[in-house]
């Protein structure tokens, strides 16, 4: 095989249009797991740093939700519904972004 | 040849269940429920074994390709299905109701991270790699960083997940097999693995995959169905369980249980372990979390479902499809961890290991609930198992045997090593689980350490940064090992910094050695970029065309070994 360009794959400089269009979508869809995963804890533990007896007791965990504390209801049911939602998320803009525009581009 | 082997495989659970009552005398008890053979539970059971093995028998298979990956024939809704069940093994199954049972809303840390994961997959790897469409994990690394050691190091941490990973599901499958026949802990590991070796050596992957459809369903309705009694016989309405007991969960911070309200001493006990940080601090949560989803996203069993499946669209909508019934098992599984604390407040973590027998039992629900819910639970752990050993075996012989050992071997002679690895890999896995080294959750979450701080970087890397190479492939698996063996080995040997209160849990450390190996890979793989040779800088230059749909790949058919 001769020596020929080399493709340049770099996740944060996205060389072609079709992986431009991929890291968007991978990025939109990433920011928000980090905000339902990371976010919702952080929330819970900043709220509950009043607490003197260090449990984190606060108007999170006063709050009631379907019956739920909600601090519990937060973690244990809208965090995995969210993700569930981002996945749907990401086939829907990759169907509308890429699949369509797909057969276009390549070759 | 099919039917010396089914011979061999018949013999080999004769045998198993023979010397499993041999070594019964030494067993383990199993303990809080009630003992002796159980006639019902012991029919559901035998029949829905029958049926796994008579559907490995009918979809037998014959050469590699269908042995390993199913002929890439299976769709959304059931390679979904399958990543669910190869999923749920009997550590979610059992364990998740139990640590939410002892460790309340910290628990709550194992869902999320086993969820969460799933997203990291989805976007980072799983299309990527069905359009490199071959065989394994180790494969792909092997022919992206081209370079043999990688391939072993990948296939090796393979292996050792598989091993972790089935003899925490050996000693579930244990527990269950031994409470329905009224036989011991030792003799019913033997005879679940006699059942497991057999139908995975007729079968395959093709058998696996159709099985794990069938063990979903049964292990979801299993599981769910109890759900509707408890929560009546908890007074609710009984409709929808899993909104329903938020009532009694915010009763019980009140300390309301069945047998009415708690002394104060108890109620603060109880009141602890559901406020966020009673049961382990803000930073441990994170840490658990992020080591449990890298780990997800790294685990070889899981991604190689990626193969299986017709095109990379399906490839995408079946892990929505696979996380939503993953959702439904670890909605219901909080609820069995309340239902437990409203029966039986203060109970130990021997309660906890079966806390989904022992809630329903508790509630009197009957023994066809109760039969119900193990088979369900063995179905769990089966099909992990068969999964797993799937996976570990194709690491041994496609890429130890076929791809760097001999590589001018017959389509056969790999298929055989394949089926001898998967039975030499079930020895060693009855002989673990017979002495586990620790509690099932634990070696479930060490299992995800490896794969997180190994195989996840690396994968990554592998396919988003193209400047990455086998020196600093190299570099980030040996870090990643390397620091996960040294915090088990803390963990084991009992110093504080790796333990379950440290700075670094071994059962956490991916927050901070998972960065930093995908540091190391990026650092080293520019220091050395001089010394990749044209050769293999163009190999690795083909394969992310392809990874990336990039113009100028040359599609090739996948190799036939």
């Amino acid at each position: 095989m001769p020596t020929r360009e080399r493709v340049d794959v770099n996740f944060f400089r996205p060389s072609t249009e079709n992986m431009k269009a991929e890291v968007r979508i991978v990025k939109i869809v990433l920011i928000c797991w980090a905000l339902l995963s990371y976010g919702i804890p952080v929330i819970i533990y900043l709220a509950g740093l009043g607490d003197p007896s260090g449990l984190g007791e606060s108007f999170i965990t006063r709050a009631r939700f379907l019956g739920f504390p909600l601090h519990y209801w937060l973690i244990a049911q809208g965090c995995t519904i969210g993700y569930i939602l981002l996945c749907k998320l990401y086939c829907m803009l990759w169907d509308k972004k890429i699949t369509r525009q797909g057969p276009r581009r390549k070759s | 040849m099919n039917r010396t082997l089914l011979i061999f495989c018949l013999t080999l659970t004769a045998i198993c269940c023979l010397t499993g009552n041999l070594f019964a005398a030494s067993g383990e008890e199993i303990y809080q429920v009630e003992q002796g053979f159980k006639l019902i539970p012991a029919v559901i059971m035998v029949a829905l074994l029958c049926v796994y093995v008579g559907v490995g028998f009918l979809s037998k298979v014959s050469d590699t390709s269908g042995y390993w990956i199913a002929s890439q024939g299976i769709g959304k809704f059931g390679n979904g299905a399958a990543i669910a069940s190869d999923w749920m093994s009997a550590a979610s199954f059992m364990g998740v109701a139990g640590l939410l049972y002892l460790k309340g809303w910290f628990g709550l840390g194992y869902i999320i991270g086993w969820t969460g994961g799933y997203v990291l997959l989805l976007c980072l790897i799983a299309a990527q790699l069905r359009r490199f469409g071959k065989y394994t994990i180790p494969e792909f690394l092997g022919d992206r960083y081209d370079c043999h050691t990688v391939r072993l190091i990948a296939a090796s941490v393979t292996v050792i997940i598989a091993i972790t990973y089935s003899t925490a599901q050996f000693k579930g499958i244990g527990l269950i097999c031994g409470w329905i026949f009224g036989i011991s802990y030792t003799s019913s590991v033997f005879f679940a693995a006699g059942v497991v070796c057999a139908y995975m050596l007729i079968s395959g992957m093709a058998g696996v995959t159709r099985n794990q459809q069938i063990q979903y369903v049964v292990l979801i309705c299993a599981f769910m169905i109890p759900l509707w009694v408890l929560i009546k016989n908890a007074g609710g309405a009984g409709i929808l369980p899993q909104l329903e007991y938020g009532n009694i969960l915010s009763g019980l911070m009140e300390g309301q249980v069945a047998g009415g309200a708690l002394n104060t001493e108890d109620t603060e006990k109880l009141r602890q372990i559901y406020l966020p940080w009673g049961a382990g601090s803000c930073y441990q949560f994170i840490a658990l979390v992020f080591t449990l989803m890298v780990g997800t996203a790294g685990l070889p069993h899981i991604m190689i479902r990626f193969y299986t499946v017709k095109n990379e669209d399906v490839a995408r909508k079946s892990v929505i499809w696979a996380l939503f019934f993953i959702g439904l098992l670890y909605w219901s599984s909080p609820v069995y961890a309340a239902m437990g604390k409203f029966w039986n407040p203060m109970g130990s973590r021997a309660v906890a290991d079966v806390i989904i027998l022992s809630a329903p039992e508790k509630a009197n629900l009957g023994i066809v609930f109760i039969g119900c819910l193990a088979s369900g639970a063995m179905a769990a752990g089966l099909s992990t198992v068969a999964g797993l050993l799937v996976a570990g075996a194709s690491a041994i012989a496609h890429d130890w045997y076929a791809t760097v050992l001999k590589p001018d071997c017959t389509d056969k002679q790999a298929l055989l090593v394949g089926r001898i690895f998967t039975a030499i890999l079930c020895g060693i896995v009855i002989f673990t689980a017979l002495n586990p080294p620790a509690l099932i959750a634990q070696i479930v979450a060490m299992a995800f350490a490896i794969a997180g701080n190994t195989i996840f970087p690396v994968v990554v890397l592998g396919i988003w940064y193209s400047k990455s190479n086998k020196y600093g492939a190299l570099a980030g698996m040996i870090w990643g090992l390397g620091m996960t063996l040294l915090t088990m080995t803390g963990w084991i040997l009992g110093i504080e910094f790796f333990g379950p209160y440290g700075l670094m849990p071994a059962t956490s450390s991916a927050l901070i050695v998972c960065p930093i190996a995908f540091l190391l890979n990026i650092i080293v793989s520019n220091v050395m970029a001089e010394n990749v040779t044209e050769e293999t800088a163009d190999k690795s230059d083909h394969i992310l065309r392809k990874l990336h749909n990039l113009p100028g790949h040359v599609d090739e058919r996948p190799s036939p070994l």
